[in-house]
């Protein structure tokens, strides 16, 4: 919908504006024969910048000009005097392995990639060495997605190897990865990742466009570009799905959707995503589908538990007692009896005190992260309890939600169910029990009005699609999801054709064998004759 | 959008948990009785428990017993309020004991309130005091330090072992407008030398008032699988023989497993008659003389407890028809199939009247893994 509001109702001066602008018409700037003046032009666009190397060779007449912290000391040697040294060529002209420009603009924006040019005076040409050193880190797993059986590689900050993982596993012609210059200022590089006849392709149009309209000095992570393209800022739930696992962005591209990768970090967005993709774990897929049902229920059942159980404790205590069992009201009324405080105040002091530990033990180093864990969660939930401030239920509740709101695979995911469990408290605390109705409803409403890429948030709930609760609530044995599910807006329907389908014909295959067993049996035993022959 | 948020703050700040009932700030009756006071008022005791939290997560249990004259239950309640410390709050009510002589008159009175305000349990037992009310609940047990805990598992455990039909307030309701239809309320009685409460039989009412005929203890079993209720277990003990010297030889105790129950009712003209016919399959759980093994053994024991049986059965319905109680809603059906001959009758008058032959058939279908 935003989409064609802009298109109609936009503002068009402005998109005029950004065509001009477009980074297919870059500027130039011709080189000179001269080779000072080129030399001079470099260093007053780099405002003579320190790092700036210029190497003076064949006493003043050529120069070698490269950025000092981009490129690798090893390779200049490899590729540009090693060849000299051993006389394959006569000059660093000569060598094959360079990429001649005539335009300084585009010799600039190599510079800065890495590469190191040469220049000779009397000579137009730009030569172009890529000579660029890059850091990586080894594909570990990320700390944050771990799984239990599976695969244990993760993306890295390079975008190159990160699409080199997923090359590997889709080693298809039809993956497609398409770069975009984003960033004014950074200048970075931003991958869209489709497979072509799978996806929707006005989902890429779609997308293409938002992310064309990005004007901001720096993208400095996937969750700017979120926030640019994303449908709905204004809503505590995410609209894209976040990861660091190759197989996971392999699955989803594989189902039909679009992975936005950007240069500089491992996270990687999916778009369009649901609810339930966010449910959704690598490791449900290795395990066995009853398991994988099972967990898959527990961790839906840990969505209602994280944003409603101190809440409905709250009601409980405070509004409507009359729900306690007969044999726990003695010690329900024991346990809250002495404290000072209101319910609701005990647990937004809590929940807080919570998300105060869980701040602290994320930003220290681990040691002092696992001490800061144990005397905030042991000591301090004790004492706290025996000083009379906090009733010992109201830890056991907000404990069980802090737990609860940890099993969502997706990271903010938890985050938003921490968040959404303060306006229920609240709710609850001044209208009990009508309270959490209320709340849970305005959630349900808002859920179910949230689009992401023009994929309804609850599919395949709320526009209900039988056939595709497959992957959601449970996980049915992997050959019977032989469809794409339609939340992912896939043009090619079928994903899994007949696989299991042998074990039918073993059954027909039995169910002949009596009638000709015999026959079957001599054949056998003459074919073993021949063979021993 | 500053004045959306103006409203969302004011909604909550002022208006800020206006019905709020904390359940720390008040002091929960568990059990509560009524007996009859002087001048046509009535003596509302209640039992309050009391748990103050140690340090170290020990706890008190106190309950506090009071005990004050009204004219009314609601009042007797304000009079209560007035004495304790935080408010008086009946809604988890375990147990409400009536004095006999109160329920003698009329028990709707005091059970009105319960009736007519939402928060009050109406699951909470119903019990009849044999004497005073206020006797049970000031009564100090060694066991259970909870009074309600005390009165309430011995109300359950009369109703799993066939002895009461568990009767709360909500399931009494209906049957104290209908004419046609009566109930029966457990007794608790008080036995000073054993220093215990105990459950004595099943008081018969007609309409809201006590008659004051009881089923006994012994028969109380018989009397619910009339009715066609059976708890977990029901037990029954009877003499099948004198033949044996030794007394406990000639007794025969068995664990009723299935019970069907038909009452047949057939007017003519204007004289009801009523046939019960009740067949129980029971296994005989406690039997010294044996010899089950062999068919003629059951059959006697067969035929010797389907007599015994028939012989309680009417000494039931002779009980119930000179308390004019008339628990299995005769007059009820009576109403419904034949409500000419209903109109004609003053069933109040009627009940004690009509002939009831109640048969009891009793079939042995296991006999344990003794043989």
């Amino acid at each position: 919908m935003g989409f064609f509001k802009r298109l109609l109702f936009g503002d068009h001066k402005r998109l005029h504006d950004r065509e001009s602008s477009d980074p297919d018409k870059e500027p130039e700037h011709p080189s000179s024969t001269k080779l000072s003046v080129n030399i001079d032009y470099l260093m007053h666009e780099f405002h003579r910048t320190s790092d700036l190397r210029i190497r003076i060779l064949e006493k003043g007449q050529a120069a070698l000009v490269y950025m000092e912290s981009l490129v690798d000391q090893e390779k200049i040697h490899e590729m540009i005097f090693k060849p000299l040294e051993l006389g394959d060529v006569e000059h660093i002209s000569d060598i094959p392995n360079s990429k001649v420009t005539l335009n300084m603009e585009e010799a600039i924006q190599t510079l800065l990639r890495g590469h190191a040019l040469y220049m000779e005076d009397g000579l137009r040409g730009v030569y172009q060495f890529r000579v660029t050193s890059s850091f990586n880190r080894s594909i570990e797993e990320p700390a944050n997605e771990k799984v239990v059986r599976g695969s244990h590689d993760g993306f890295v900050e390079n975008l190159m190897i990160n699409i080199n993982l997923l090359r590997k596993r889709i080693e298809n012609r039809n993956l497609t990865v398409k770069y975009y210059r984003l960033g004014k200022k950074t200048n970075n590089n931003i991958a869209l990742v489709y497979i072509d006849g799978v996806t929707d392709p006005s989902l890429i149009q779609e997308i293409e466009y938002r992310l064309k309209y990005i004007s901001a000095d720096m993208i400095h992570s996937p969750g700017y570009v979120e926030e640019f393209i994303e449908d709905q800022t204004f809503s505590p739930f995410p609209q894209m799905l976040n990861t660091e696992r190759p197989d996971r962005v392999t699955a989803n591209l594989i189902e039909g959707r679009v992975a936005i990768m950007s240069e500089g970090s491992p996270t990687v967005l999916i778009a369009p995503s649901t609810f339930f993709s966010f449910y959704q774990s690598s490791d449900d897929y290795n395990m066995r589908w009853f398991t994988g049902t099972f967990v898959r229920l527990i961790r839906l059942a840990s969505f209602i538990i994280a944003v409603c159980m101190p809440a409905f404790y709250i009601a409980v205590v405070s509004f409507h007692f009359e729900v306690i069992p007969n044999e726990l009201v003695m010690p329900v009324k024991q346990s809250i009896n002495g404290i000072a405080y209101p319910p609701l105040i005990e647990a937004l002091v809590m929940v807080v005190i919570i998300e105060l530990i869980r701040e602290a033990g994320i930003r220290l180093p681990q040691p002092i992260g696992q001490t800061i864990g144990i005397v905030g969660g042991l000591v301090i939930g004790d004492a706290v309890v025996r000083a009379g401030l906090v009733s010992n239920l109201m830890v056991i509740v907000v404990a069980l939600t802090a737990i609860a709101s940890f099993v969502v695979p997706s990271n903010e995911m938890s985050t938003t169910l921490r968040l959404l469990t303060f306006p229920l408290i609240l709710l609850a605390g001044t209208l009990g029990f009508i309270g959490i109705t209320f709340g849970f409803m305005m959630i349900l409403i808002h859920m179910t009005r949230l689009e992401s890429f023009g994929v309804p948030y609850t599919s395949p709930i709320a526009p209900l699609r039988i056939k595709d609760l497959k992957d959601t609530f449970i996980r049915m044995p992997i050959y019977r999801m032989n469809n794409r599910p339609k939340d992912s807006r896939a043009v090619d329907k079928e994903v899994i054709g007949p696989s299991r389908e042998w074990k039918q014909l073993e059954r027909t295959n039995n169910e002949q064998q009596p009638a000709g067993s015999q026959e079957a049996s001599q054949q056998a035993s003459s074919e073993s004759n021949q063979s021993s022959d | 959008m500053k004045k959306i948020l103006l409203i969302i703050i004011c909604l909550l700040l002022l208006t800020g948990c206006w019905d709020e009932r904390q359940f720390k700030n008040i002091k929960l009756v568990m059990t509560m009785g009524f007996d009859q006071g002087e001048d046509g008022g009535i003596i509302e005791t209640v039992s309050i428990p009391t748990v103050n939290r140690g340090t170290e997560g020990q706890t008190e249990e106190r309950v506090q017993v009071l005990s004050t004259w009204a004219r009314t239950p609601l009042e007797g309640r304000d009079f209560v309020d007035q004495s304790i410390a935080e408010s008086f709050d009946p809604a988890k009510l375990r147990v409400v004991v009536i004095g006999e002589e109160l329920a003698k008159e009329n028990i709707y009175s005091v059970l009105d309130e319960f009736y007519r305000n939402p928060t009050n349990n109406l699951n909470a037992h119903l019990a009849i005091a044999k004497g005073r009310a206020s006797d049970v609940l000031s009564y100090q047990n060694i066991s259970d330090t909870m009074i309600s805990e005390y009165i309430s598992g011995v109300l359950e455990g009369a109703v799993a072992s066939t002895h009461a039909t568990g009767e709360n307030i909500q399931l009494i309701c209906a049957e104290l407008f209908e004419p046609g239809e009566d109930f029966s309320l457990p007794i608790l009685a008080v036995d000073e030398e054993k220093q215990l409460i105990k459950y004595d039989g099943m008081a018969l009412f007609h309409e809201e008032q006590y008659s004051g005929v009881d089923i006994p203890m012994k028969l109380s079993t018989m009397f619910m699988l009339m009715q066609g209720i059976k708890g977990r277990v029901a037990h029954l003990t009877k003499k099948v023989s004198d033949e044996h010297e030794d007394e406990r030889y000639n007794y025969v105790t068995v664990n009723v497993r299935g019970h069907k129950r038909k009452a047949d009712i057939s007017v003519h003209k204007d004289t009801v008659s009523v046939d019960l016919n009740l067949s129980l399959k029971v296994r005989v759980v406690e039997y010294p003389s044996d010899h089950l093994q062999e068919k003629r053994t059951i059959d006697e024991l067969d035929e010797k407890l389907s007599e015994t049986l028939t012989k309680d059965a009417q000494k039931v319905v002779s009980l119930m028809q000179e308390a004019n109680s008339d628990i299995w809603a005769i007059g009820r059906q009576v109403k419904a199939y034949y409500p000419e001959v209903y109109k004609e009758l003053d069933w109040a008058e009627t009940f004690p009247e009509i002939e009831i032959k109640p048969s009891v058939k009793v079939e042995v279908i296991q006999h344990g893994i003794i043989h």
